[in-house]
């Protein structure tokens, strides 16, 4: 059994907690948030202690694995406390708001023997998985069209705080990144990326082209501030497939209720699917394995170091106009 | 009521098939003449409908009672034909793209004014009641200011020879394809496009002997700051429902209007095709196009879409082609 600690008790605070607390090779030990009654909400409900300090949970719990659900501009702060306690860590996505900062990251964790996971989920959805898989099949490195999307309602309505792109990295480098790093992870190394982007209070709209050395060319939008549900689309095309899916057409049960429904009170949408082991679980029992075994992820965090790069030169070309050359390592030229 | 003579000059597209259908089900409309040069596509067909075949168009445009002509050739030659037609004092709906050139464009556009006769480009999409019905909500000011566009002509591979012969199409997937929703990119904006970014490429042949772009991505920044991203490619395969889709999505300020011009359809599962197939129940955009060129012609009211809109859409996809070559934004000269 692995003992894991949870820090943030937010939306993704909460799936972390519940995933571990469903898995048998983990044991939740503890939860903390600096909102008390956040952390107490998820403490009672997960049975577990609960502390407003990371500092103090880390000392007095000694956790193996430590989740880091916090708001992007503390990620890095509390990857490198959890490190220092010897703790292996999975942070969520997106590792930092800079590259330089998510470098700093890993070679922090590397200095402290401890594992270094990013919560990049997407490559955990089957969809997203299978897709992969029938591209890679179907002669994907001649090269295609893809398309993604991901469109929701501002989290800023529910946290403040990912309105402001000096602490979220806004729409981009917080949302489209699932689709920045399921496109590298899919398609390899891109050449170039040329990007739009659109930010006011209530809304925040990107679209960003990448060209890779293949002639494959992924088309990506990102919506805070749809007027409508949360939702995903993709569609690849080669020359000798199409796939195509996305939610909520891919879902399989709908639970109606005459009340209006929502995101769960005080939380920021996150995609569900229904499968005994969710993308979430699958992700961090994944991480767990690894730990276990010493293996590499499907996702490493140089992965999610090259996903905040690729993030970093969208949002480079949206603000600039000019299309942003990105070279082998993915670094902006 | 005063009929309206119709020629059709070459059948080189295939619209020009469902072309002739929808004017012979107009009782206001004669179709009188049909001009091809290649017979074995035409004379047969002409002689069934008991319409003149000629295979020369000049002999279609001496007829004087002819009043107007569509010109169905290869984009090579439609420029030829429209100042042939103009000078012949016929009134012209001319199959998209309008030109291979502004130049070119332009010469067809003052050459009609020249005349007194009118130059319509061919664009459906402008006639699809859902593109009809978006436009009326973006004009109620239902989603505000446009922020962005995101459109798709995605397509099969066309039948006819000559798409895939530089020397008669002026290029591929990426002028066949983006003129459609770049016209209605252009009619939602009522911005001209300041600046082209475009990537195209060939991939989608699985026997990998094509040469001409069937793949691409144009992006484009309006005067006013407005930005879209269109993708033009053919790359529907056999396997695919349908030949293909027109999707527009706009975001405004104050909301979305997303229009999937083609999805009022039934899913058909046939066991001899071996696949499923989207069929189309939605009004006929073609009939309805040609209703009001028609109509305009008639009533001696300017046709609805312009040679100058068709020139503001091919000058796109033109430019994409510079921008690909030069690998870089480039700004459109006016």
């Amino acid at each position: 059994m692995i003992k894991t600690a949870v820090i943030g008790c937010g939306g993704m605070g909460n799936i972390h907690a519940d995933r571990y607390m469903s898995m048998p090779e983990a044991q939740l030990i503890a939860v903390c948030d600096i909102n008390g009654e956040a952390a107490e909400r998820l403490g009672l409900l997960a049975g577990v202690k609960y502390y407003l300090s990371a500092q103090e949970m880390l000392e007095r719990e000694k956790p193996e694995v430590v989740s880091i659900a916090v708001p992007t501009y503390l990620h890095v702060p509390m990857v490198r406390l959890a490190a220092d306690y010897g703790a292996h860590v999975i942070c969520e996505k997106p590792l930092a708001l800079t590259s330089a900062e998510a470098e700093e990251a890993v070679r922090y964790c590397n200095g402290k023997g401890v594992r270094l996971f990013v919560g990049h989920v997407v490559r955990f959805f089957p969809a997203y998985s299978q897709l992969a898989e029938g591209i890679r099949q179907h002669g994907g490195g001649r090269g295609g069209i893809y398309h993604a999307k991901r469109a929701g309602s501002h989290p800023g309505q529910v946290q403040e705080w990912f309105r402001d792109p000096a602490l979220s990295g806004g729409v981009i480098v917080d949302l489209m990144i699932h689709d920045i790093d399921y496109i590298r992870g899919t398609f390899g190394e891109a050449e170039e990326v040329y990007a739009f982007e659109h930010r006011t209070e209530t809304m925040n709209y990107a679209s960003a082209t990448f060209r890779f050395g293949n002639g494959t060319l992924a088309q990506l939008e990102a919506f805070w501030g749809y007027p409508g549900a949360f939702h995903t689309a993709f569609e690849y095309a080669g020359a000798d497939v199409i796939i195509s899916g996305g939610t909520p057409d891919g879902e399989s049960v709908h639970v109606r209720r005459a009340a209006a429904s929502g995101s769960a009170p005080g939380f920021v949408e996150t995609p569900a699917s229904v499968l005994l082991k969710d993308p979430y679980y699958e992700e961090l029992e994944h991480f767990l394995r690894c730990i276990a075994s010493g293996a590499e992820p499907k996702v490493t965090a140089e992965d999610a170091v090259q996903a905040v790069r690729w993030a970093e030169a969208a949002v480079s070309s949206g603000a600039t106009g000019l299309p942003v050359k990105l070279d082998a390592k993915g670094g902006i030229l | 009521m005063r009929r309206l003579n119709v020629g059709m000059l070459s059948f080189a597209h295939a619209h020009a098939y469902d072309y002739l259908a929808c004017l012979q089900q107009m009782p206001e409309v004669t179709v009188g003449g049909i001009a091809d040069p290649v017979p074995e596509r035409t004379e047969e067909l002409a002689m069934r409908h008991a319409i003149p075949y000629y295979s020369d168009y000049r002999e279609l445009l001496a007829d004087a009672s002819i009043d107007a002509v569509i010109i169905c050739s290869e984009n090579v030659h439609h420029a030829e034909h429209t100042l042939a037609a103009s000078e012949a004092g016929k009134h012209v709906l001319c199959e998209k793209p309008l030109g291979l050139s502004a130049g070119e464009m332009e010469r067809m556009i003052a050459g009609c004014e020249a005349k007194g006769v009118q130059l319509m480009t061919a664009f459906p999409c402008r006639f699809l009641t859902p593109v009809v019905r978006a436009k009326e909500a973006f004009d109620r000011g239902e989603i505000g200011e446009i922020i962005a566009f995101k459109g798709t002509n995605r397509g099969s591979f066309p039948g006819p020879a000559w798409f895939a012969e530089p020397s008669l199409s002026g290029g591929g997937a990426v002028l066949d394809h983006t003129v459609h929703v770049m016209d209605l990119m252009n009619w939602f904006t009522g911005s001209p496009v300041e600046q082209v970014y475009a990537y195209a490429g060939t991939l989608f042949d699985p026997e990998h002997k094509r040469t001409i772009d069937d793949s691409g991505m144009v992006h484009v920044t309006f005067a006013n700051g407005v930005f879209g991203v269109l993708d033009p490619s053919w790359s529907r395969n056999p396997g695919f429902p349908t030949w293909g889709d027109v999707t527009l999505q706009i975001i405004g300020t104050e909301g979305v209007i997303s229009i999937d011009a083609f999805n009022q359809k039934n899913n058909v599962y046939g066991r001899a095709s071996g696949k499923g197939s989207w069929s189309f129940w939605g009004d006929d955009m073609n009939g309805l196009m040609l209703q009001a060129f028609v109509q305009a012609l008639l009533e001696g009211t300017p046709v609805p879409v312009t040679g100058l809109d068709g020139l503001r859409s091919a000058e796109v996809a033109l430019n994409a082609y510079r921008s690909v070559q030069e690998g870089q934004p480039v700004k459109l000269h006016r």
